[in-house]
């Protein structure tokens, strides 16, 4: 079985993000580009789907993302996937999710797989609109929030999180899958792993490789980001030291009274 | 883009209150860009949840009670909006920023090629053209995206960042024919609902929410639960809390869980990790009770009591109750 795994590249997530007021963009000095967390915990899962499965079960994981950036898949390898798929092409450049969905859907139908595990959110983007996207451009269904799953007789068996508590459905494969936090902790990379990672393969794509009807990129794009700018600052909050209980309590009480909130 | 079209996200007939809060929205917009309100409500329950959506400002209700709709995951649900959308002619669709309208968000895009604006808190309409301000990143960028042209967008709603109001005319609630010739692949085999009849978080005027600092389930039920029903609110939690076990997955906030902007959020034991900030931020007032000062939530509360929550808390819910005899 043939398990392939989306993952972004993302600025830290728990780096101190500034907009610069004269570029209108994110500082990117300092910043370091990593795999996005929520992808982490589906190559997890699928990781973890590997050895149960066991056989000749692989993972392949694919990132959309400049041709720079491809040393940063390496820790998905050391991780523990046993290839990986970059598509980059100048062209792709300012897609939006349509543009990055269509794009990816394609690749991804040429890459091949038996199930498609895609993260449930990106860190920077945070649209969470891609995994529904793309399983529809591939005509196949979607099962989002997986916190378990298992394959039995050909099916695939999963407990997935809703906004109000929780379902157990059954998916045919291929499916598209996206997967809750509490499916696990994406695991480390052993010395071994990281060791092994340096020799696995990254295959390069890129827009030629598809033959696309429509166009991508800032041209293709639905959608055009306008103003990208610090949010309006918070005044200074003020920082009360308790004793005891009862004097915290009373900074408190005094404090949401002559907010008039109690 | 002419016509606004509400996905109603609801169980046999039971929505959140972003339902009414884009209901309300949908009028607004439908007249700045001369198209009509719409609404779609499908599945068990939804002919009464209807009679509910017809008193708030919208021009027609399409409605089917279909119980493949929740027989099967999200598919149907997506054959009936692009019947809608294809009906209707040029739209913005809205749909609420939870975890079930991203999926319907993104199955929209693919299907009517169109455009996503995510987590929207704001609309501007210029010149015909539809354009949306949402906060990104954990809050530290305010980004505004316009649709280019084309038929057809897709928008999520931020939950509590637009005001419910009924009214109008009264919206006509008409049927909706269901899609033919489909099959559907994904069965839902169990749906559990958790932690209902309590406050919905997200309604909530008041947030309590707890985090690892509380150690265990008992607080939240024993301290946290008497102060949040003192002040008339909802307790929440952090994503530690609900990993623990301590509370349903239902009660979190942040990224990953839900997004709240009550007029008071309260953090109790929380330190305010980037993830968790995202879905609170936009409270009015917050207020934090951690005995480490140096905890990241004092950078973004307006007040900050270091100290023992244990002792604390208890003490402000007397406080509070006292205030009231
Ligand atoms: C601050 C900011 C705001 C943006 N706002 C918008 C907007 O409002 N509308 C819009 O259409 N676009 C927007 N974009 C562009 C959009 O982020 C990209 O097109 C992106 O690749 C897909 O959307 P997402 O980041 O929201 O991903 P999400 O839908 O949140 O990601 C879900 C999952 O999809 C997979 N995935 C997404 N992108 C890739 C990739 N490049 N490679 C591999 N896997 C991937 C990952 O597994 C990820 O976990 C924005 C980008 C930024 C940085
Ligand atoms: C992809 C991803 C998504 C995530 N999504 C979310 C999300 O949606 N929501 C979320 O909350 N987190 C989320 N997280 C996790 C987040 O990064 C933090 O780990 C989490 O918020 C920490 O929870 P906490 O504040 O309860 O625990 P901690 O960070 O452990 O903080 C506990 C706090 O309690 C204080 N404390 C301890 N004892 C007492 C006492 N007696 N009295 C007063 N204070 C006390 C401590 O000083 C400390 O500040 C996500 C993480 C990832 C990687």
């Amino acid at each position: 079985m043939k398990i392939v795994v989306t993952v972004k590249l993302v600025p830290d997530p728990n780096a101190e993000k500034r907009i610069d007021p004269a570029t209108k963009r994110l500082v990117r000095t300092g910043v370091e580009t990593v795999l996005n967390p929520y992808d982490e915990y589906a190559l997890e899962a699928a990781l973890q789907l590997k050895e149960r499965i066991g056989g000749d079960t692989t993972v392949t994981v694919f990132s959309m993302a400049p041709e720079s950036l491809k040393e940063t898949l390496r820790k998905a390898l050391a991780m523990g996937a046993d290839d990986a798929v970059l598509l980059s092409d100048a062209g792709l450049e300012g897609s939006d999710v349509w543009g990055t969905s269509y794009a990816m859907a394609h690749a991804l139908k040429k890459v091949g797989f038996d199930l498609l595990l895609v993260g449930g959110l990106s860190d920077d983007g945070s649209t969470g609109a891609t995994p529904g996207a793309i399983a529809e451009y591939l005509q196949m269904p979607l099962v989002t929030n997986a916190r378990k799953a298992e394959i039995k007789d050909g099916a695939l068996h999963i407990e997935r999180e809703t906004d109000t508590g929780y379902q157990l459905v059954k998916a045919p494969l291929p499916s598209v899958m996206t997967t809750a936090l509490t499916f696990g902790e994406p695991r480390y990379a052993s010395l071994k792993g990281i060791m092994g990672a340096k020799k696995k393969t990254i295959a390069a794509m890129s827009l030629g490789d598809l033959g696309l009807e429509l166009p991508v990129g800032s041209a293709g794009a639905k959608t055009e980001l306008l103003a990208f700018a610090p949010p309006a600052a918070r005044g200074k909050g003020i920082v009360v030291e308790a004793a005891d209980g009862a004097t915290g309590a009373k900074a408190i009480f005094d404090f949401l009274k002559e907010k008039k909130l109690v | 883009m002419q016509n606004v079209i509400v996905y109603v996200q609801h169980k046999n007939g039971a929505t959140p209150k972003v339902t009414f809060e884009m209901a309300t929205l949908a009028r607004k917009l439908a007249d700045q860009l001369g198209g009509k309100a719409h609404a779609l409500v499908v599945g068990a329950g939804s002919s009464q949840l209807a009679d509910t959506l017809k008193t708030y400002p919208l021009d027609v209700v399409h409605v089917n009670d279909d119980a493949h709709v929740d027989g099967f995951l999200l598919d149907p649900v997506i054959d009936y909006l692009d019947a809608a959308a294809r009906a209707i002619g040029s739209s913005l669709v809205l749909v609420a920023n939870t975890l079930g309208g991203k999926d319907v968000a993104g199955r929209l895009v693919a299907r009517l090629g169109a455009g996503v604006v995510a987590d929207a808190t704001d609309f501007k309409i210029e010149g015909g053209k539809v354009e949306a301000v949402m906060p990104k990143m954990g809050g530290a960028a305010i980004t505004t995206a316009a649709f280019k042209a084309g038929d057809y967008g897709v928008a999520t709603i931020r939950p509590n960042a637009f005001a419910a109001q009924a009214g109008g005319a009264g919206a006509t609630v008409q049927p909706i024919e269901k899609p033919a010739g489909k099959s559907y692949a994904v069965v839902v085999e169990k749906d559990v609902e958790e932690g209902t009849g309590e406050l919905a978080l997200e309604e909530a005027p008041v947030v309590v929410a707890g985090g690892r600092g509380l150690g265990g389930p008992d607080p939240f039920e024993n301290m946290l639960k008497p102060l949040a029903a003192e002040l008339g609110g909802a307790v929440g939690a952090s994503r530690a809390a609900a990993d623990a076990g301590w509370v349903p997955y239902s009660l979190q906030i942040g990224q990953t869980g839900k997004t709240v902007s009550p007029s008071l959020y309260i953090a109790v034991g929380i330190s305010g990790a980037i993830q968790h900030k995202v879905g609170m931020r936009s409270s009015g007032t917050i207020v934090s009770i951690n005995k480490d000062a140096a905890a990241p939530i004092a950078e973004f509360s307006d007040l900050t009591v270091v100290g023992d929550a244990f002792a604390i808390v208890p003490e402000l819910t007397k406080l509070v109750a006292a205030s009231k005899a």
